[in-house]
């Protein structure tokens, strides 16, 4: 009983770092691999700094010229009509397709990886995927987009580096594999696209 | 007397006898080892990170001193900035307040949570499904531990820790929704919705709660990335 009752002691406090959730209980594989996002996505925004230093720059030469700064304003709008899902969006990319069984939770997972890889705009089949998008199923089992039915076959589209997508979701024990375990049925493929054309939003944002 | 005698020698050994079955589950000699520098050098990039975005932010708000000065102007300058403005707002770069909900998510702190830790922890998953309800109730601005949420956002686990827009965040995780509050508490009331989470909740104790709440959300602090995508 007193065995036991050690046992149980000893056991109590180990759950408890169990749900501890500092780096340090990470293996050195999980770290590695944290260290290469993290440096990634600094490098991505001291990309942006060193963009956007210019542009102030730029901006400040054309207003002490007399030239004023509507290049710069101009410029901000169309990339923040990208962001933002305005309008439609062209450019290089992947497409993923999915033919048979499949669910609003697993197309939620594979948007969210390929946002991880860098998508800068997604659609399902021919609706555009925004900021406030989200994914469900109507009552008779149909994914729908934003409340809109997204009938099987299911083509998803990104654009976006091809090679940087299409290597996320098809490395080993990637997205595409994981998905293939889960839906032994469905058949994924994927395929690089020199030019994508995903169309406007259709849903008013809220 | 003779088994009180006992009894010390018995809870050592028990507690012995589980301390040599834990130090066979630890990682091994070498694993240990490297263990503080790669700890150190993720702590280390994060901190990192958040100056970055600190100079982000200021070269952003540049930027707006600019734009707000030419629109002071008139004519295409004001025009321009208006539509600019409202982009940020559309696409998250702005920072909003308001009514809305708070969902907060934690790992169990139950002792029945050692029956089955992997339900009884978050995942990545659990903070989408939380965003996608939120979305699906009309939200329109939703941060996780001050993150907030665009159309370029992810949440993925790297081992135990998890990342939302390549931040490193771990629990608890407070989700702060602004929107409207009915349609949102009906969304994430829903049975059909959150199943997996609600019955991790009430069997394993893992933290979900949903209250109504005066919401901050702040602006996106990340990199825009718009690099190949043109508008048309």
């Amino acid at each position: 009983m007193a065995l036991v009752l050690g046992v149980l002691v000893a056991t109590h406090f180990g759950s408890q770092e169990a749900f501890s959730r500092s780096l340090q209980l990470e293996t050195p594989a999980s770290l590695t691999t944290l260290i290469a996002n993290l440096a990634e996505k600094n490098g991505a925004i001291r990309e942006e700094i060193f963009d956007l230093r210019l542009r102030v720059e730029l901006a400040q030469e054309a207003i002490a010229g007399g030239r004023g700064s509507l290049a710069e304003a101009e410029r901000q709008v169309a990339q923040l009509r990208v962001f933002a899902a305005e309008g439609a969006a062209s450019g290089p990319g992947i497409a993923v397709r999915v033919d048979g069984a499949f669910d609003d939770r697993a197309l939620g997972d594979l948007v969210n990886e390929l946002r991880n890889a860098g998508a800068e705009a997604i659609a399902v089949n021919d609706v555009r995927v925004g900021p406030r998008s989200w994914f469900g199923l109507a009552a008779d089992r149909t994914i729908v987009v934003d409340g809109a039915p997204v009938p099987l076959t299911l083509t998803v589209r990104a654009i976006g580096a091809p090679e940087v997508m299409e290597t996320a979701l098809t490395r080993t024990g990637g997205m595409l594999g994981q998905l293939a375990l889960i839906y032994p049925r469905t058949r994924f493929g994927t395929s690089r696209e020199s030019a994508l054309e995903l169309p406007a939003l259709t849903r008013p944002m809220p | 007397m003779r088994a009180a005698a006992l009894l010390v020698p018995a809870l050592v050994l028990g507690v012995l006898v589980s301390a040599q079955w834990r130090a066979q589950q630890d990682r091994s000699e070498i694993a240990v080892r490297y263990s503080t520098p790669l700890t150190e050098a993720a702590s280390s990039l994060q901190r990192e990170q958040d100056g970055l975005k600190a100079q982000l932010a200021e070269l952003r708000a540049s930027l707006d001193a600019i734009g707000a000065s030419a629109a002071s102007q008139g004519g295409a300058g004001r025009e321009l900035q208006t539509r600019i403005d409202a982009l940020k707002e559309r696409g998250g770069l702005a920072p909003r307040s308001g009514a809305g909900v708070a969902v907060l998510l934690d790992d169990s702190r139950s002792p029945v949570a050692a029956k089955d830790v992997d339900k009884s922890i978050c995942h990545a998953t659990d903070i989408t499904d939380i965003v996608n309800t939120a979305w699906r109730g009309g939200a329109q601005a939703v941060a996780v531990n001050d993150e907030r949420i665009v159309g370029t956002s992810s949440a993925y686990c790297v081992g135990s820790t998890i990342m939302v827009n390549g931040t490193l965040l771990s629990p608890p995780f407070q989700v702060a929704i602004v929107g409207p509050q009915g349609a949102l508490l009906a969304a994430f009331d829903d049975p059909s919705q959150l199943r997996d989470i609600k019955q991790r909740r009430d069997v394993f104790g893992l933290g979900f709660r949903v209250s109504r709440a005066e919401v901050r959300v702040p602006a996106y602090s990340g990199a825009l990335t718009v690099k190949r995508a043109a508008a048309r």
